[in-house]
């Protein structure tokens, strides 16, 4: 082999492992506040488009709404997933861990939906999604759609399922890194955590906008 | 001088020792001698203690030297003490 093809088989394998293991690399405060840029930004952007994460993994366009509702949003989801797998790292890992890591981590772990997030701004995928939401619930669209429409939407509905699959695999990493958990263990307290978190961000988003209203 | 290995090539069992020599006076001592703790880590292992001890036991500066995350080295750290522990039980 080369040193041509060592260097670039190295560079391959480093940004793989940026890209599905960044906390290899970078956890504690550092990850935290690259995390919450994120969260920021995501919120900011989703506002612009109306686009809600209405739960640790979801991610939906819905009603227009203040600023402050997208950000609680993204803090909520981000809360949740972390402290149940705190939590869950407490009960599996035979070894100590540090709190900052488990939030920080998860924090950035949440990067795939500020890019999901950009799929979703164009207007024509914001057209088709109101197309169909008016034809599922037998209303009138309030707007003609345009022939690209139909292509905004397909494709921003595979990055999105994309960036869903993405951000679990960066979730599950950042748990099994912050917290030192392994094997079955790791795979199952994972999953747990995850459905449970999932349950709780649900129940206090809908909280939320029941008091906001 | 080569390096001491601590797994047995052939059948992956822990190796011992049955022959020291003193390189000044040919003086061998053969017998049946137990390697130490940190002898029977892998190379990489040992790699790494030696750097964690250069480093006055600071993970912290581990990390920076090393340029992975507190806990990605934390964790190693773990899993040699994993390693150790079941040997100094035996012993």
């Amino acid at each position: 082999m080369t040193n041509i093809e060592l260097n670039s088989n190295q560079q391959n394998r480093t940004l793989t492992q940026w890209l599905f293991n960044p906390f290899q690399f970078i956890a504690g405060g550092n990850a935290l506040l690259a995390g919450l840029a994120i969260m920021l930004a995501s919120a900011y952007l989703g506002s612009l488009s109306n686009s809600h994460f209405d739960g640790v993994l979801d991610l939906h366009i819905g009603k227009a709404a203040p600023l402050w509702i997208f950000l609680a949003e993204v803090v909520i989801d981000w809360l949740c997933i972390s402290i149940t797998l705190l939590i869950a790292g407490f009960i599996v890992s035979r070894t100590s861990f540090r709190i900052v890591d488990v939030f920080g981590t998860q924090a950035l772990a949440r990067a795939p939906y500020l890019l999901s997030i950009l799929v979703l701004m164009p207007k024509g995928f914001i057209r088709f999604t109101k197309y169909l939401v008016s034809k599922l619930t037998q209303q009138v669209p309030m707007e003609a759609i345009k022939n690209t429409d139909v292509l905004f939407f397909a494709a921003g509905v595979i990055v999105a399922i994309l960036m869903i699959v993405w951000m679990i695999a960066l979730i599950y990493r950042a748990y099994t890194v912050s917290c030192n958990t392994k094997g079955g263990k790791a795979i199952g307290s994972f999953i747990a955590a995850l459905i449970v978190a999932e349950i709780l961000s649900k129940i206090a988003i809908l909280t939320m906008w029941q008091l906001a209203l | 001088m080569k390096k001491l290995p601590s797994i047995c090539p052939a059948c992956q069992s822990q190796l011992n020792i049955k022959k020291l020599s003193c390189q000044k006076c040919s003086t061998e001592i053969e017998g049946l001698f137990e390697l130490p703790s940190l002898a029977k880590l892998s190379g990489e292992d040992q790699e790494f203690v030696v750097q964690f001890v250069k480093c006055s036991g600071s993970l912290k500066e581990m990390a920076r030297l090393q340029k992975l995350s507190y806990p990605t080295v934390r964790n190693r750290l773990d899993g040699i003490i994993e390693q150790i522990k079941p040997v100094e039980n035996q012993e």
